[in-house]
C-alpha cells in the first residue's frame, strides 16, 4: 500500500493487470455463451434460454399440497394426466420458503401443458380431476395461461424496450461523459446481462429453470444497477482527470479512482445483497428466480465496474495515445 | 443554522403528513398479492365485421364492465390495452371459472322465425330481426309448476317487433337462440302485444340466472377471445404478501445494522433518513395510487438499495474530506457536492431505463418501473435534504474531535493530507487544489 498524490491507499492495481482482467472477463462469459448456443440448437423453439409460457404460450396450473411429494408420485401423476387427455404435461414441485411452521403450503405442484384455443376450462378441470384424486387436500393456488401469439408479442416488445434503453443510456453517457466512457459502460453492462443470461441458460439446461416476463424485469434491473456502478467509478475518473491530469498519468488516475470508490462499491453491493438475500431466502416462491437473477447481476456488476470497465478504459486510452504519438511522429 | 432548523421542522412535518396518509388511505394491492383473476381478451373480426373500431371497443368494454359487475365483486377493473385488447381484473374471486364463462360469451339472443314448407311444416329457421338489442330487461321467474323460466321485457321497438312476429306466426313455432344454440322453440298461441315474453326450457336456476345476467349486461358488439388468463388463489397471494413483507423488514434491519456498524453516527442518521424515505415513498404510492404487486415490491426494495447507495457515497466522500483535515462543516458540504454528481448521473440513468420500461413494457414490468422511479427520485431528495441537514445539525461546524463517531481512527486524520499538495488552510475552506 502506498500513497500517491491522491488521498487514498492503493489496494488494487487494476491497470497493471488490465489485459488479464479482460481475459478473465471473457473466460467468465464463455460457459454461459456455450450454453446459450447449445440451447438454441437443441431447443425446438431455438431460444438461447429455456423460456416459460409467458413467451411460448401455454397453461400452468399449480396446486398447494400439505405433504411431501416423491419422484415416483410425480411420474405416476404424469401418466395419469396423459391418460386424461392432458398433452405433454411438465410437472415441477416448488418448495416454498417456510416463514411460519403452520403454513399449510408445504409443496406446490406445478403442471404445465399447452394453451387450448377453445378456452382453458376443460384443461384445468381435467388436471384438477387427476390431482385431487391423488391429493384430496390439494388446493388450486394459481392458474396461468397465455396464448402463443401474445407470448411472442411480449418477447418482441421486451426486446425492443431493452434495445431502446441501451441506446438512450449510451446517448446520455456520451452527453454527460464522453463517447469512450459510454461505449465501455455499454460493454460492461452487456457483459453483466450476458453473464446473467448465461447462468440462467445453464440453469435451464441442468435444472429446468425457465425464464418468464419477471426475468426481463430482472435483466433490466441488472442493466440499471450495472450502469449505476460503472457511472460511480467513471464519475470519479472524470473528476480526478479535471484536478490531477497534469500531475498524474491517465492510468494512475484510473487506478486511484478505482481505489477511492472501492469501499463504496463493496458497501453498496453488500447492502443490496443483504436485502436481496433476505428476499431470496424468506420471500415468496414466485419471485425466487427473479431475485436470484438480480443477486447474480449485482455480484457480476460490481466485478465488471471495478475490473473490466477500468481495464477497458485504460486500454482504450493507450490505443488513442499511441495513435496520436504515431501521427505526431 | 436558522435555515437548518426550519428545514428540520419541514422534514418532520412532511414525515407526519406521510404517516397520516399511510394510515388513512389503504394501499391497493395487486392480484398476485390478494388473489384474483386477470384476463386479457382480444376483440375478434368476423365475416361481417372486418375492422375493429374504437366505438366497438367502447361497446365491448361497457358490456364487459356490466358483466363483471354482475359477479358482485368489488374493485373490478376493465381497461383497454392497445387497439384490440381489454384487460380485466377481478380481485378476491372465489370461482375463476365463473368469470371465464361470463367473459368469453357473446350473449347474443335471437328470435328466429320458421321457414315453412308447402304443408305448413317447419323446415328451418331464419332471422326475424328481433334480438337481445330490443330488450329492456330480463329476470328469472318460475311457472305454476315451479320450473325456472326467464321473463323478458322488450323496449317499445322490441314490443312492436314481437307483436308483429307473434301475429304473423300464430299457431306456428318460433325459435329462441342464445349464442347460436336454440334454447326454446315454443308454439305461438296468440298475438302478444304487451312487450313481455317468457322463455321456458329445461333450465336449472344457475343456467337461467347466468343467461339473465348476460342478457342484462348486453351482448358483446364483437366476439372476444381470451388471450391470457392468470388466477392466483387467495392462499398463495396472502402467503406471498406475508413473506415479502417479512423479507423486506429483515432486509431493511440488516442494512441498518450494517450502516450503523460501518459508519457509526452517520449510519444512525442514514437510518433516520431511510425511515423518512420509506414513509414518503409509501405516501406517494398511496396518492398516485400505485397498485402494489410482487414486481412492485421488488422495485421498492431495489430503490431502498439505491437510497442506501446515495448515503454510502456521501459518507465515503465526507470521510475522505475529514481525513484531509477539513472541518466538519466543510467536509460534510464538499462530501455532498462531490458525491452528488455520481448520485445524479447514476440515478438519472436508472430513471431513464424505468421510463422506457414504463412506456414500452408489459404490465408486470410497468409496476416495477413505476415504483423504482418514485423510489429513486425520493431517494435523491432524502439524501440531499434529510441526510445533509441532519448531519449538519448533529455535527455542527467544529473540527472533528472524536473520529470514532465516523468510524475513523485518530491516526487517519490528517494522514492523507500530508501527501497532498493542497495547503491545509485552503483545504479548510473547501477549495480543492
Amino acid at each position: 500500500m502506498s500513497y500517491s498524490v491522491f488521498n487514498t491507499k492503493q489496494v488494487l492495481d487494476v491497470v497493471k493487470y488490465r489485459w488479464l482482467w479482460i481475459i478473465v472477463t471473457i473466460i467468465l462469459l464463455l460457459p454461459g455463451i456455450v450454453a446459450m448456443i447449445y440451447s438454441s440448437i437443441v431447443y425446438p423453439n431455438h431460444s438461447p434460454l429455456l423460456v416459460g409460457i409467458d413467451f411460448t404460450g401455454g397453461t400452468i396450473v399449480q396446486y398447494a399440497v400439505d405433504k411431501d411429494v416423491t419422484t415416483k408420485e410425480i411420474g405416476d401423476l404424469r401418466i395419469k394426466l396423459q391418460n386424461n387427455n392432458i398433452e405433454n404435461p411438465v410437472i415441477q414441485v416448488l418448495k416454498p420458503t417456510s416463514v411460519d411452521e403452520d403454513s399449510t403450503i408445504k409443496n406446490i405442484i406445478s403442471i404445465k401443458t399447452k394453451f387450448s384455443e377453445e378456452g382453458q376450462n376443460e384443461t384445468i378441470d381435467g388436471v384438477s380431476q387427476v390431482v385431487t384424486a391423488d391429493y384430496p387436500e390439494a388446493q388450486l393456488v394459481q392458474t396461468n395461461s397465455v396464448g402463443p401469439l401474445l407470448g411472442k408479442q411480449l418477447f418482441v416488445k421486451s426486446m425492443i424496450a431493452v434495445a431502446i434503453a441501451l441506446l438512450v443510456i449510451v446517448i446520455y453517457l456520451t452527453v454527460r461523459f464522453k463517447l469512450d466512457f459510454a461505449i465501455v459502460a455499454l460493454l460492461a453492462l452487456s457483459h453483466d446481462v450476458i453473464f446473467v443470461m448465461g447462468v440462467f441458460s445453464i440453469l435451464g439446461l441442468f435444472c429446468g429453470v425457465t425464464v418468464d416476463s419477471l426475468f426481463i424485469t430482472a435483466i433490466l434491473t441488472v442493466l440499471g444497477y450495472s450502469v449505476n456502478n460503472t457511472i460511480v467509478v467513471f464519475d470519479r475518473v472524470r473528476e480526478n482527470l479535471k484536478f490531477y491530469s497534469k500531475k498524474a498519468t491517465y492510468d494512475e488516475i484510473v487506478n486511484a479512482s478505482v481505489n477511492q470508490t472501492l469501499t463504496r462499491s463493496i458497501n453498496t453491493s453488500l447492502t443490496t445483497l443483504l436485502t436481496l438475500g433476505s428476499l431470496y431466502f424468506l420471500g415468496g416462491v414466485t419471485t425466487r428466480d427473479f431475485v436470484l437473477a438480480m443477486i447474480i447481476g449485482v455480484v457480476v456488476g460490481t466485478y465488471s465496474s471495478i475490473f473490466f470497465a477500468n481495464s477497458a478504459i485504460s486500454i482504450w486510452n493507450s490505443i488513442v495515445e499511441s495513435k496520436k504519438a504515431k501521427l505526431e511522429a | 443554522m436558522k435555515n437548518k432548523i426550519i428545514m428540520f421542522w419541514a422534514i418532520v412535518l412532511l414525515t407526519i403528513i406521510s404517516i397520516v396518509i399511510i394510515k388513512v388511505k389503504p394501499i391497493p394491492l395487486g392480484l398476485d398479492l390478494v388473489g384474483g383473476s386477470r384476463i386479457v381478451l382480444e376483440a375478434q373480426t368476423t365475416e361481417t365485421i372486418s375492422t375493429i373500431t374504437q366505438d366497438m371497443m367502447d361497446g365491448l368494454k361497457s358490456a364487459l364492465e356490466n358483466r363483471v359487475n354482475a359477479l358482485g365483486v368489488s374493485e373490478t377493473s376493465v381497461q383497454q390495452m392497445g387497439e384490440r385488447r381489454l384487460l380485466i381484473e377481478i380481485p378476491n374471486i372465489s370461482d375463476p371459472k365463473l368469470a371465464r364463462e361470463f367473459l368469453g360469451e357473446t350473449a347474443e339472443l335471437e328470435f328466429k322465425k320458421p321457414i315453412l314448407d308447402e304443408n305448413g311444416n317447419t323446415k328451418g329457421w331464419e332471422a326475424s330481426g328481433l334480438s337481445g338489442d330490443d330488450l329492456n330487461k330480463a329476470a328469472v321467474g318460475t311457472d305454476a309448476a315451479g320450473r325456472w323460466l326467464i321473463t323478458l321485457e322488450f323496449n317499445g321497438k322490441g314490443a312492436n317487433k314481437f307483436a308483429k312476429l307473434t301475429r304473423e306466426f300464430k299457431g306456428y313455432p318460433i325459435a329462441i337462440y342464445f349464442n347460436g344454440d336454440s334454447i326454446s322453440e315454443p308454439v305461438v298461441q296468440q298475438e302478444i302485444t304487451g312487450g313481455n315474453a317468457q322463455i321456458t326450457g329445461e333450465f336449472s336456476h344457475d343456467e337461467a340466472k347466468k343467461i339473465v345476467d348476460l342478457l342484462n349486461a348486453g351482448a358483446l358488439p364483437v366476439p372476444a377471445k381470451i388471450m391470457e388468463e392468470n388466477t392466483v388463489g387467495p392462499t398463495l397471494g396472502a402467503d406471498s404478501l406475508h413473506k415479502s413483507m417479512v423479507a423486506g423488514i429483515i432486509g431493511l434491519i440488516s442494512v441498518i445494522l450494517f450502516m450503523i456498524f460501518w459508519y457509526r453516527v452517520p449510519g444512525v442518521i442514514a437510518t433516520v433518513a431511510l425511515l423518512v424515505y420509506a414513509a414518503i415513498v409509501f405516501a406517494i404510492f398511496k396518492l398516485v395510487p400505485v397498485t402494489l404487486t410482487l414486481a412492485g415490491i421488488a422495485g421498492f426494495i431495489l430503490s431502498i438499495g439505491m437510497a442506501v447507495d446515495a448515503n454510502v457515497l456521501i459518507f465515503e466522500r465526507t470521510k475522505e474530506e475529514l481525513k484531509a483535515g477539513r472541518t466538519l462543516f466543510t467536509a460534510i458540504n464538499s462530501g455532498f457536492d462531490r458525491a452528488f454528481t455520481s448520485i445524479f448521473d447514476s440515478n438519472m440513468s436508472t430513471v431513464i431505463i424505468c421510463l422506457i420500461l414504463y412506456f414500452a413494457g408489459s404490465n408486470i414490468v410497468k409496476g416495477f418501473a413505476l415504483t423504482l422511479i418514485i423510489g429513486v427520485l425520493v431517494s435523491m431528495f432524502s439524501a440531499i435534504t434529510v441526510t445533509k441537514n441532519f448531519m449538519h445539525l448533529v455535527f455542527g461546524t467544529d473540527q472533528l474531535k472524536y473520529p470514532a463517531l465516523f468510524g475513523l481512527k485518530e491516526s487517519d486524520i490528517n494522514e492523507a493530507y500530508e501527501a497532498t499538495e493542497t495547503k491545509r488552510e485552503k483545504a479548510k475552506f473547501g477549495v480543492l487544489d
